[in-house]
């Protein structure tokens, strides 16, 4: 009896983090305006994140061990982030291409490289990451970790410019029209030996 | 506790959805291991590095495993990075191909967990929706009780079966997990215009990687988009409600497979769509009813 009380607790916590998790992200993008809901409902969004945070004790110093005990406890259990894939919408989709320059003036565009299928779509992860990065060092230092990898396979260049772009895609009916996939310079990084 | 909650949570179960759970996963991180093998050392090491996602994970929490974990014991054992990496490949394959066959069936659970939880944490910023649920996954597997009926630490090497009363309470964890992510997967989809209209899964299908199947060709298909859309946004929404009714509890586990299914074929997503399968087939699939669970929906009653 004791035992059937202890795995019940434990299933009433457990799935007491994860409906807070999936309803936080639910919030956060209502919040940001990103749905069809009307702005009263954004409003209450707003109103509604704060306790969220405070049940995941994101409230807390990231020092305190409860925040940390249950941040480790969801990365464990694969519960750290809501469940909205490709929802409200679909995200944009981007571009990294490396120029590479070499001493003798000549200039060859490559994409970052992977062997196989299955890692590509980890790259394509990583674009998107890349796009979405608010935090401008950290996008710099992606990047720039990316030039390196492509530049030991081309040792020859002497500077490598990163340009980074978005890929906007025709709707089906501007497809049915004849309109193609357009690019969107973003930023660009220079990297030089 | 009242007892309805309790036969709710502590059902009788014969154990095949653990087998099948078992078998699955462990397929699955064999596969994921083999697709990623000439990669391995590009995402965890020379392409991006680990120290970025290490250190953000740190932040969070400094108690969640890490592939630098393994590298800074490897180093003291004169082992280089390389070395590790490759040593850690070939403990997840084996882990998975031990977990298909039911061979030291939980070690090789919390050793495939540990591995792949290392290797997503420290390729955090090449892991995508695939990884979250592998960890569900195994989470769930190296808790529940191993070894089950149909593994050849049962058949083969004697090993008793243990804890067999909650066999019925960890599938309702795995069930309940799937209803709650399908559920707001759907609220989530509902909520923006692009999923009522066909504008997102036409997104879906032509965004590059996933556009395997040419524009020229979906197109054609331009009418069924904004029907599969609505029905994507009704399937996962509604799963927490159609999938426990005796009635909608098999057709709406082959729309949700065909879903997965889908998205594994055309937009390349195959490894994505076989944990999907795996973890719906294990929690709702037909495999796992017992014979007293027959009885009852013989009656009419909500399946389990």
């Amino acid at each position: 009896m004791r035992r059937t009380s202890a795995y019940t607790a434990c299933f009433a916590l457990h799935f007491l983090l994860i409906i807070t998790i999936a309803c936080r992200e639910t919030t956060w993008v209502v919040a940001r305006r990103l749905t069809v809901l009307p702005s009263s409902v954004e409003s209450l969004a707003e109103d509604v994140e704060p306790v969220e945070d405070a049940v995941l004790g994101r409230h807390l110093d990231p020092s305190n061990p409860l925040r940390r005990g249950l941040s480790t406890y969801w990365h464990l259990s694969g519960n750290e982030g809501g469940y909205g894939y490709f929802a409200p919408n679909v995200p944009g989709s981007y571009k990294l291409v490396f120029e590479l320059r070499y001493p003798d003036g000549r200039v060859e565009s490559v994409l970052p490289r992977v062997s196989s299928a299955a890692a590509g779509l980890r790259v394509a992860g990583l674009l998107d990451e890349i796009g979405r990065q608010r935090y401008e060092p950290v996008r710099e230092y992606i990047v720039r970790s990316l030039a390196d990898a492509t530049w030991r396979e081309h040792p020859d260049a002497v500077a490598v410019r990163a340009v980074f772009g978005s890929i906007q895609l025709p709707t089906i009916d501007e497809f049915e029209q004849g309109k193609k996939e357009s690019y969107q310079f973003i930023f660009a990084y220079d990297f030089s030996r | 506790m009242t007892s309805a909650g309790e036969r709710f949570l502590f059902p009788e179960d014969s154990g095949a959805w653990l087998t099948v759970l078992r078998i699955g996963l462990g397929l699955h991180v064999a596969l994921y291991a083999l697709s990623l093998r000439r990669d391995w050392h590009d995402l965890l090491s020379s392409l991006l590095g680990r120290d970025l996602s290490e250190g953000i994970l740190s932040a969070e929490s400094p108690f969640v495993p890490r592939m630098g974990w393994f590298i800074d014991a490897g180093a003291r054992l004169g082992l280089s990075e390389s070395a590790v990496l490759t040593v850690v490949w070939v403990f997840l394959l084996a882990a998975g191909c031990a977990l298909a066959a039911g061979l030291f069936s939980r070690p090789a659970a919390i050793l495939a967990w540990l591995l792949h939880l290392c290797a997503a944490k420290s390729g955090g910023f090449v892991a995508y929706g695939v990884d979250r649920f592998m960890t569900v996954g195994l989470f769930y597997l190296m808790w529940s009780p191993l070894p089950d009926r149909y593994s050849l630490d049962h058949l083969w090497r004697g090993k008793a079966l243990s804890r067999q009363e909650l066999l019925g309470f960890f599938r309702r964890v795995l069930q309940v997990h799937l209803c709650v992510n399908y559920f707001f997967g759907g609220l989530g989809k509902g909520l923006g215009r692009g999923w009522w209209n066909g504008d997102n899964l036409w997104r879906a299908l032509t965004r590059p990687p996933f556009d395997s199947v040419a524009p020229e060709l979906l197109v054609k298909l331009k009418v069924l988009f904004s029907i599969a859309g609505i029905s994507i946004v009704l399937l996962e929404a509604g799963y927490p409600v159609f999938i426990w009714l005796k009635a909608t509890r098999r057709p709406w586990l082959i729309c949700i497979a065909g879903m997965h299914l889908g998205i594994g074929l055309l937009m390349g997503m195959h490894l994505f769509a076989l944990v999907m399968i795996v973890l719906n087939a294990a929690a709702f699939g037909p495999v796992s009813a017992t014979s007293s669970e027959r009885g009852t929906r013989a009656t009419g009653r909500t399946g389990n």
